[in-house]
């Protein structure tokens, strides 16, 4: 008997604050997600049971379905892109003696993720306003890097130039994590250095690439700050990102309800990705 | 002839002021309930402590807390959810116009009319009655500050390519198309913010264009009135023709443009100009002017829109739903806190009496220095009288308002005309009103 309680007995602690503050609030959201918003004239809206309703209305939502679309593409295009040249400056950098100016560049590469989403959200409003952007000045452009068409591609940029530098961080960590003598050992069989990078340490990453592109599918799906701020700059899609949308739902239309729905059907569906993506790179693995 | 007119417009807008001060800046204020009291207040007004200092100098038994949350949002959800849980609002709140049919409809609002407010109507400016009392009858708040529309415009610029101050609309298109030429195309006659649907909605306003309207049980929702649609295409004309820009409001762009000199004139808010002064700080200084906003005809009175601009609500769970509606009108009537608010907060009245305080027309100060010396006040004074008084809100505004940045995004990138950027705006926000369980038309 004494040897079943004491074990809850020390989880308790922490059962009691994974319930109150994980458990409770998204039974809450379940909950919240059930109710529908009811009005009759000029009277407040009413809560009233809904049952599966805002489900089935966030299915039928053309602008919530464009912006899965929407966030679908951008993992596409950006995650792949930050993931190789995230390789690449680990592998360059691994290669490289260490030195004051390998220290500087991983400083370097790695400050970005160091400044706050919505910070870099104002400062690259800045960079893309058309008549002040340095880059339209050198180029001698009028490249509108916030019109709504090629939004999501800036925000792509954003997105890479602060993560990609988190993401070599820990690969290069990983590659730091590799024995030396299985280097060694390689150069005695006379590997070249391409052979040394192909069919070593590009293998050897491939757990800490599963770890990073998980990280990022996770990460793209809850994009939020960088939309949001760049939003008085021009015309911002309310549905740019799932994110965005159900903010708005809750907090510009008051709609509690539809909102936890969304937060839901958001989860289940990283869940779902993120699984997808596992089992396969397992399964080549295997 | 012309100058015959001017002089009688000029003489009517006397009148009109003499009409405005013959109602005492101060009025007699309702009796205090007896017994102490302590009101909290959810305020963002900066300096608002300082002025409610009189308040209970006048007031010994009533003591007052203010609560700064906060612009706009931050206080609504904070209020929004207080309201929803039945406990916890404050007694007096400050809410935007735009957003008081939203809380009116969360039913946590007291009406006012209970406790003397309807015999004030005549103290503020006639609009002003409108937004707090759409039906005449229940006062679901007290006007504080408000943001008529006029021009702001760079005298050098209009001097140096030979334009005079333009009156009319006909007027100004002429100015910009003469502006664009001479100027190679450098200086933007005017700009249309793009992504402020109440700024396009004063515009509209001015001419008598009603956006929503209380019908019976329900509303009627028309966002693509005659007025919009003549206003839009307009604007429109002089976009595609590049004689006006279309730079993002408050943007880095906007005040580099306003700065530099490559922008002539705006529409801007009573507000506004205090903006100016404040991001430009010694760019162009002195070299701004405000003038009346152009007019659709030659000759009438001045009409105008708002833009901006907030009231003073009491909850439902007020305990001394007395004392909070007698400290509402007293901060927003008597000359000690009007004085104040324009002082620290640059508020610009919404008493009728308030216009014509001297503290306005002080021109050494800003935002009137920045103007050149030129007492802005007056201006924007009579814009208010000029204000259409039957313009009402709805309670789903805020999709509405987001909206409009989309379909005019269409229009800009050619894809949608005026007509059907305005027509795309009433179809989708009308679906959203009633996919929200709106009854609207």
């Amino acid at each position: 008997m004494r040897y079943r309680t004491t074990p809850w007995l020390f989880l308790t602690p922490f059962l009691l604050a994974f319930t109150a503050f994980f458990i409770a609030p998204v039974g809450y959201a379940v909950y919240l997600s059930l109710f529908i918003k009811k009005r009759s004239g000029f009277g407040p809206a009413q809560n009233v049971f809904g049952g599966l309703e805002n489900y089935l209305r966030a299915f039928q939502d053309t602008a919530f379905l464009q912006s899965l679309g929407n966030i679908l593409l951008f993992l596409a295009i950006q995650v792949p892109i930050m993931l190789i040249v995230a390789t690449a400056m680990a592998l360059i950098l691994d290669s490289v003696k260490s030195g004051s100016a390998q220290k500087f560049f991983r400083t370097a590469f790695y400050l970005p993720y160091t400044v706050p989403g919505v910070i870099a959200g104002l400062l690259w409003g800045y960079l893309y306003s058309k008549n002040l952007s340095p880059l339209n000045q050198i180029t001698g452009l009028k490249t509108d890097f916030l019109s709504s068409s090629i939004l999501l591609f800036s925000i792509g940029n954003i997105v890479t130039w602060t993560w990609t530098g988190y993401n070599m961080i820990t690969l290069y960590a990983a590659l730091q994590n590799v024995p030396g003598d299985i280097y060694e050992a390689a150069r005695i069989d006379g590997a070249s250095n391409w052979n040394l990078t192909r069919y070593i340490k590009l293998p050897l990453l491939r757990p800490a690439l599963t770890l990073t592109a998980i990280f990022s599918i996770i990460g793209t799906m809850q994009i939020f700050s960088e939309p949001f701020v760049l939003r008085p700059l021009g015309y911002v899609p309310d549905n740019i990102t799932p994110n965005t949308y159900l903010y708005l739902a809750v907090a510009r239309d008051g709609n509690f309800g539809y909102g936890a729905a969304l937060a839901i059907i958001m989860a289940l569906f990283t869940l779902i990705f993120s699984s997808f993506f596992l089992r396969n790179v397992r399964g080549e693995t295997a | 002839m012309k100058k015959v007119m001017l002089s009688l417009s000029a003489l009517s807008i006397s009148t009109l002021l003499l009409a405005g001060s013959a109602l005492a800046a101060d009025p007699a204020f309702p009796k205090a309930p007896s017994g102490n009291i302590t009101l909290e207040v959810w305020s963002w007004v900066p300096g608002l402590d300082k002025t409610v200092a009189s308040f209970e100098k006048a007031y010994p038994n009533i003591k007052i807390k203010i609560l700064n949350l906060g612009g706009g949002p931050a206080t609504y959800t904070k209020l929004q959810t207080a309201i929803k849980a039945g406990a916890g609002a404050p007694d007096v709140a400050q809410v935007e116009y735009g957003f008081l049919p939203a809380f009116a409809d969360t039913g946590g609002l007291a009406d006012l009319s209970k406790y003397g407010a309807g015999d004030y109507e005549e103290y503020f400016v006639p609009w002003t009655w409108g937004q707090v009392s759409p039906d005449g009858k229940a006062v679901y708040a007290i006007p504080q500050d408000t943001g008529p529309f006029a021009m702001v415009y760079r005298n050098d610029i209009l001097k140096k390519y030979g334009v005079a101050v333009p009156k009319t609309w006909d007027e100004y298109a002429k100015a910009a198309a003469t502006v664009k030429t001479k100027s190679k195309g450098t200086v933007k006659f005017g700009n249309f913010y793009s992504t402020f649907a109440p700024w396009f909605m004063a515009l509209a306003w001015a001419d008598g264009g009603q956006f929503f309207k209380r019908d019976g049980d329900g509303w009627i929702q028309n966002l693509n009135n005659a007025s919009a649609k003549k206003v839009l295409n307009y604007w429109n004309g002089m976009i595609r023709r590049g004689e006006v820009g279309t730079l993002a409001g408050f943007s880095a762009d906007y005040w580099n443009a306003a700065g530099a000199g490559k922008l002539a004139t705006n529409m801007e808010a009573a507000w506004g100009p205090g903006g100016y002064a404040g991001s430009l700080g010694t760019k162009s200084a002195g070299m701004w002017r405000a003038a009346p906003l152009p007019q659709w005809t030659a000759g009438g009175s001045i009409k105008s829109g708002n833009w901006g601009g907030s009231s003073n609500v009491v909850t439902t769970q007020s305990k001394n739903p007395q004392a909070a509606t007698l400290f509402a009108l007293w901060l927003n009537l008597s000359s000690t806190a009007i004085t104040a608010d324009w002082n620290n907060g640059g508020l610009f009245p919404a008493s009728d009496a308030g216009l014509a305080l001297p503290a306005l027309a002080v021109t050494s100060k800003n935002p009137s220095k920045f103007f050149g010396g030129q007492n802005i006040s007056a201006v924007y004074a009579q814009a208010s009288r000029g204000v259409n008084v039957n313009f009402e809100w709805a309670p789903w505004f805020p999709f509405v308002n987001d909206n409009y940045t989309k379909q005019i995004d269409r229009m800009l990138k050619g894809q949608l005309t005026p007509d059907q950027a305005l027509d795309a705006w009433q179809a989708e926000s009308l679906a959203y009103a009633k996919q929200n369980g709106f009854t609207v038309k």
